[in-house]
């Protein structure tokens, strides 16, 4: 080999290596803050792409030291170098401050919203709360604005009870409706115009939700399948078939590859979202399944069932860890809050239960409804719970001592369904009584 | 009785459970015969702006009453309801002769639709404890009722305040059902 070649190659060696490196090398763009559950998001960027990771601080203390936080997570995260540490102590404290908030608010009635001709069914905030969707009887579903109570739109064309409903958040520029006429139907948010009606589905739609990506719908059906559909292109992308009972309910992990189904034939089927493939079944409860979650490092999944009994089981090994009794009736509700470390629990015997995710004790019972709770959910600090039941009234609970610290009172018929926003500084309560009621 | 319960209830099991649908005109008395049904107290009856469901056991059946609201504005909706339903339970107000005609109307209505195709039909002329009440012959006459062809139907005069002639209709409603599972 000549001199002069010999050059040629070994610079075009080293161009390649630096093309390889800069392609590997990951420069860190930006930091996010997450709220609920505490995080903070990297945005960096590498070989050209614009990529996130994200470090989940579940166990953050507001009493802890930020500072030997953040340098902790540079020891472990080479994104976070030596002279980035003051900024992520900064992004802790902000953390710490948020967390250190309980929440504590007086609630009171802001606005009565004569919604719909018929009852409502279920009720969502898009994530910033400022706009919220319902679902009726009446067979529409109406996007209002929170702050004005307007109407901002009714999406019409369903041909039977608007059921189940979502945003596709964080986004919240698209809703979805799943339908008793067998539908599913996506719209534009803003401006009401239907881009796609999903059909396949033999029986009503009654539960459905996007990936966490906003990239597919997952709707769940009393004809005992899931189907997946695609949202750019509204076809079908898969058919989840296996469960010998109705569907009832169903969740995306947090990753968005893996979704839960609950049914009505008792058991929970767990599924892969890009194969479309049964992965496992959680058998154990004697009763229907009436909800299953997800905690959020998708460790856990939660299971509610009529049999009056919550099972916890471990997602990788499909085995039960653990049975949480002590409800006297069906068990028709349940939830994480956002941490994972606490589960709440509604049930037919007008109770609300807490439990420790980790030990699986009774850390509260929340008795003072006077008839069977149907839903129940924490708010996202994790302080209190939030309790929707056929007494026509909604409950606010102290997590801590298992007092009610209120009652959102008015409905005139039973509740269907009652949700916090985001911040949890708004409640949504939406009734058989037609109406649907702001508090904040 | 949250969403989850309603949707227990749209799947009944057949074999052991009965999905009734009571309709009829606003005013015809439907609540009150759920009420009187599931023997609950009968005073305090507002129109029914949605629906009421309630389970009433029935030796050898669980029936699922769905009480539908009449009035005219929602009356398109009755549709959402005809799903699986084991027998229809048409009320009217023996006492309304000016909208004789109308509720004639709709119930030829909820008779053409395919849902219902076949479905048993029980009709409660109701209020017959008001001294200004047609008899059920009449009504039976008015409604041309033995012009239905392919379809099980009955007339039962009661009165839902009194809680007279509900439980015989209901009786008919048992043997009916009873038949018809037999056959299946």
């Amino acid at each position: 080999m000549s001199k002069h070649l010999k050059v040629t190659f070994q610079c075009y060696v080293l161009i390649n290596c630096i093309f390889w490196a800069l392609l590997l090398v990951m420069r860190l763009k930006r930091f996010l803050l997450r709220y609920y559950p505490p995080g903070i998001i990297l945005e960096y960027e590498q070989g050209g792409q614009v990529k996130t990771k994200s470090i989940d601080l579940l166990d953050l203390a507001s009493t802890d030291d930020a500072l030997s936080i953040a340098q902790n997570l540079s020891l472990k995260e080479p994104l976070i170098t030596q002279t980035r540490i003051p900024q992520v102590q900064k992004l802790v404290t902000k953390l710490q401050e948020k967390i250190g908030s309980t929440g504590d608010r007086q609630f009171y009635l802001f606005k009565v919203l004569r919604a719909h001709i018929l009852p409502l069914t279920n009720v969502a905030f898009n994530k910033s709360g400022s706009c919220f969707i319902t679902g009726s009887y009446d067979r529409t579903c109406k996007v209002w604005d929170t702050a004005s109570g307007e109407e901002l739109q009714t999406l019409e064309g369903h041909r039977n009870v608007v059921y189940a409903i979502a945003f596709n958040n964080p986004y919240g520029n698209k809703v979805a409706t799943g339908s008793f006429d067998k539908t599913c139907k996506l719209w534009n948010a803003e401006t009401g115009q239907c881009y796609f009606t999903y059909r396949g589905h033999t029986s009503e739609i009654v539960c459905l939700s996007f990936n966490p990506q906003s990239t597919v719908i997952a709707t769940g059906s009393m004809d005992a399948t899931t189907k997946l559909w695609d949202v750019q292109s509204g076809q079908e992308l898969s058919t989840l078939s296996g469960h010998s009972g109705e569907i009832i309910c169903l969740s995306f992990n947090t990753h968005g590859d893996q979704v839960l189904t609950g049914s009505f034939d008792n058991t929970v089927c767990l599924w892969d979202v890009h194969t479309g493939q049964q992965t496992n079944t959680l058998i154990g409860h004697r009763g229907e399944i009436a909800n299953a979650h997800f905690n959020f490092d998708c460790s856990l999944i939660a299971t509610a069932s009529m049999d009056r009994s919550c099972k916890l089981w471990d997602v990788r090994t499909g085995h039960c860890i653990a049975t949480l009794r002590g409800h006297e009736d069906e068990v028709f509700d349940i939830g994480f809050n956002y941490t994972g470390q606490q589960i709440v629990s509604a049930s037919a015997d007008a109770t609300a239960r807490i439990y420790d995710a980790g030990t699986q004790k009774t850390i509260a019972v929340l008795e003072g409804h006077e008839s069977e709770v149907s839903k129940v959910s924490f708010n996202p600090q994790g302080t209190h719970v939030l309790s929707g039941s056929a007494d026509k009234s909604a409950r606010i609970w102290d997590v801590n001592t298992g007092e009610c610290m209120q009652v959102l009172e008015g409905h005139t018929d039973e509740i269907f369904s009652c949700v916090y926003n985001y911040e949890g500084d708004t409640i949504l309560t939406g009734s058989k009584d037609n109406t649907c009621r702001i508090w904040r | 009785m949250g969403l989850l319960s309603i949707l227990r209830k749209l799947r009944s099991d057949h074999h052991k459970e009965l999905r009734i649908l009571l309709l009829g005109l606003d005013n015809a008395g439907k609540t009150t015969i759920l009420k009187s049904l599931a023997s609950e107290k009968i005073d305090q009856i507002t129109p029914t702006q949605g629906f009421n469901v309630k389970c009433v056991n029935t030796p050898g059946f669980k029936l699922n009453v769905w009480d539908i609201g009449g009035q005219r504005r929602i009356r398109p909706y009755w549709r959402n309801y005809f799903e699986n339903t084991d027998l229809l339970i048409y009320v009217i107000d023996s006492t309304d002769q000016k909208r004789f005609e109308e509720t004639g109307v709709e119930l030829r209505e909820l008779l053409e639709d395919e849902k219902l195709s076949g479905v048993p039909l029980l009709i409660f002329a109701n209020k017959q404890d008001l001294f200004n009440a047609a008899k059920a012959s009449d009504i039976a006459n008015l409604l041309k009722l033995h012009t239905l062809n392919g379809r099980t139907w009955q007339i039962q005069a009661c009165s839902a305040l009194k809680g007279e002639g509900v439980q015989d209709g209901i009786e008919w409603v048992m043997k009916t059902a009873g038949a018809k599972a037999k056959k299946k």
